[in-house]
């Protein structure tokens, strides 16, 4: 039953021209062809002539040739043996590798996905753009915060001239006192704070609440301008008036900054009391022309002398 | 003897009186520019209102009392350091006429002459300095009245002084007025604006503006119009019968520590404000016109003959707001706290088209229901 149908299956070869090469059968002569392989061609050539004519002439060429050249041939040529032998010892070699470089293997093995490796490569860039930044930082922030100065015989600090100004504005008599950091070294590193000390201008009367709040939008300006009136009213005041005179303006500014110091806390308790924040700045602008008054008097009395 | 002695006695004296009589009235009646016509200048074209009879008030009279008392103020050294002088000048109808006075009554009167006259008593002398003259040359446009004192110090100001200072000036002049400590009054003139750091103002029958300052005094205006600014830094402004003069002309009214009193007033934009004073108005509010009245530590009283065509806008803080006249509320704010807004219209009104804003801190704000006098 097998026979009959292998026939067919030859006929059909035969009929369809589906002979063998020469490369097939003299791998077929050399033993390189898989079990089943081997078995279909020996099959094959049971049943179609022309390929046993083919295996017949190669079997005669190799049984020439072979004997003669048997020793080159056997060196020169890797058969499927010695490739199976070489992998064998490869694998073996990987199994005894270290386990660092089994590490390095399989990073490189997934690095050679173009995602992955993409990927990778971001965030390597971003972590030497973070580091570089955060050295950066560090560094200015110790500039800021330290200075050297030689320790030897008290020698003032010598200043480029891109900073001069910050030292004729800040005498080192106001700056603190350094305080060494180091005693080994040649320089001494010290602490220091040159910068100016912040002052909160303190208008000296009414407006000590609103300043030491924030300001509503518009007030700090009247806030400075009464600051820059009162400046320049100061010492006038009793020249420029009457006795009878400087009694209705205390009154007067009395009345104007305990008008400014409770629509100040009500703002404060309700920011959005519009009608509070009128009558603010109203008595803003009552208490400038108040100090106005003074200076313009004074003025005219000046300009008539 | 002795008749003969009398004789001489008594025609001395009535020598002696008709010299003072005649330099009186030669003072008094000044040699007339034939260039200075002596017509009444044209009459004003908006129609004013009658004039308040003024005791101050001279058209072409002849001046018969000439004895101002010198006020308390006025020390007595400096009287008897001055002498009366009389100057005058002819000028352009509508001369502006540019004067200060360091001590002493002033007394600005308009009249019907095309001159400027000046009267010093007791005090500096005087004489005028022409600034600028009209396009025909012949008549001065603006001038300046100067103290002509010999021991003035280089670089001040030629200032007048004495126990009485009159400036008589065309009816169609305006003056501007400089003082230091003067009480001054001012009559029958077109426009003035005066600055006073010390002593009262009054101000009457000026047509086209009036602009008053004093750092210590009362401001009086009375039956004047045009653009008003009145300001004082320790006394009460009082005004009556105020208007336009053209449209647009403002009124201003400031006070720091003195009360506003104001009566039957016809601008169409005001603004009175007072810091520990109260603020008084009678007077019919108009339509497309805007008030806005406010006070720190002092009570407003309105007083309205009819129902106000205006939208009102009333802010009170520690006080209350309540008024006679109907209203119609369109917003009040109840946010707790000191400060009440109320807005609303007044009811059965024709129109609403003024507005009328009310603040006080800590005050009252009244709307009182007026009888028309």
């Amino acid at each position: 039953m097998n026979s009959r149908n292998f026939t067919d299956m030859q006929g059909r070869q035969r009929m369809n021209g589906n002979c063998l090469d020469i490369g097939t059968i003299q791998a077929f002569l050399d033993g390189e062809l898989t079990p089943d392989v081997s078995m279909s061609v020996t099959n094959h050539i049971a049943g179609c002539d022309n390929c046993s004519f083919m295996l017949g002439e190669a079997e005669e060429e190799s049984a020439f040739v072979f004997p003669v050249l048997e020793r080159e041939m056997n060196s020169l040529v890797p058969t499927q043996r010695l490739w199976t032998r070489i992998n064998d010892s490869i694998a073996i070699e990987k199994e005894n590798a270290p386990f660092w470089r089994k590490f390095l293997d399989a990073v490189a093995s997934q690095l050679r996905n173009p995602s992955l490796a993409v990927a990778a490569s971001v965030l390597i860039i971003f972590g030497l753009i973070a580091g570089i930044y955060s050295v950066e930082t560090k560094t200015s922030e110790t500039g800021r915060k330290v200075a050297v100065v030689p320790t030897k015989d008290n020698q003032p600090i010598s200043v480029q001239a891109p900073v001069r100004n910050l030292v004729t504005t800040v005498p080192l008599d106001a700056a603190p006192k350094p305080r060494p950091l180091s005693n080994n070294s040649k320089f001494a590193v010290i602490q220091a704070d040159y910068r100016k000390p912040v002052r909160n201008i303190q208008p000296t009367d009414g407006t000590a609440a609103a300043s030491t709040d924030g300001y509503l939008p518009g007030e700090e300006s009247y806030v400075k301008t009464i600051v820059n009136l009162n400046q320049t009213i100061a010492g006038k005041k009793d020249t420029a008036m009457r006795p009878s005179q400087r009694v209705s303006y205390e009154r007067d500014l009395a009345v104007v900054n305990d008008s400014i110091k409770r629509m100040r806390d009500e703002v404060r308790k309700d920011p959005k009391n519009e009608s509070a924040k009128q009558v603010l700045y109203s008595s803003y602008q009552n208490k400038i022309d108040l100090l106005n008054s003074v200076a313009q008097k004074e003025e005219l009395v000046a300009s008539l002398k | 003897m002795k008749r003969q002695a009398k004789k001489i006695k008594a025609l001395l004296i009535a020598t002696a009186l008709a010299a003072a009589l005649s330099g009186l009235s030669r003072a008094q009646d000044p040699t007339p520019d034939p260039n200075t016509p002596q017509s009444i200048p044209e009459s004003v074209t908006k129609p004013v209102r009658p004039k308040i009879n003024n005791p101050h008030t001279k058209v072409n009279a002849p001046r018969t009392d000439r004895e101002v008392p010198i006020p308390p103020s006025f020390p007595a050294e400096l009287s008897r350091m001055g002498g009366t002088f009389e100057r005058s000048i002819a000028v352009d109808p509508k001369v502006t006429v540019s004067l200060c006075v360091t001590q002493g009554d002033v007394k600005v009167n308009g009249w019907s002459r095309n001159e400027v006259r000046v009267f010093v008593k007791d005090g500096s002398k005087v004489g005028f300095d022409v600034v600028q003259s009209n396009r025909q040359g012949n008549k001065p446009v603006w001038i300046k009245v100067v103290g002509s004192d010999p021991n003035r110090p280089a670089g001040s100001k030629e200032c007048l002084w004495g126990g009485a200072v009159e400036l008589d000036v065309p009816e169609q002049a305006s003056v501007d007025l400089e003082g230091t400590e003067t009480r001054s009054v001012v009559d029958s003139i077109r426009k003035i604006k005066i600055k006073n750091a010390g002593g009262n103002i009054s101000v009457r029958n000026v047509t086209e503006g009036v602009s008053a300052t004093t750092y210590e005094g009362n401001v009086d205006v009375e039956n004047s119009d045009g653009t008003m600014t009145l300001e004082s830094s320790t006394g009460n402004i009082v005004v009556f019968e105020s208007g336009p003069s053209q449209v647009g002309d403002t009124f201003r009214a400031k006070t720091n520590g003195g009360t506003i009193s104001l009566q039957h007033i016809e601008h169409r934009q005001l603004d009175v404000s007072s810091i520990s004073g109260s603020i008084l108005m009678n007077s019919e509010l108009l339509t497309a016109s805007i008030y806005n009245i406010s006070t720190s530590n002092g009570s407003i009283i309105f007083g309205v003959p009819n129902i106000p065509p205006c939208f009102f806008s009333a802010t009170y803080g520690f006080g209350r707001f309540d008024s006679e006249v109907p209203i119609k509320i369109i917003t009040e704010n109840n946010t707790p706290g000191p400060i009440k807004t109320v807005r609303g219209t007044f009811e059965n009104a024709l129109k609403t088209d003024c507005k009328l804003t009310l603040t006080t801190s800590s005050g009252t704000i009244r709307i009182r229901k007026r009888v028309n006098p």
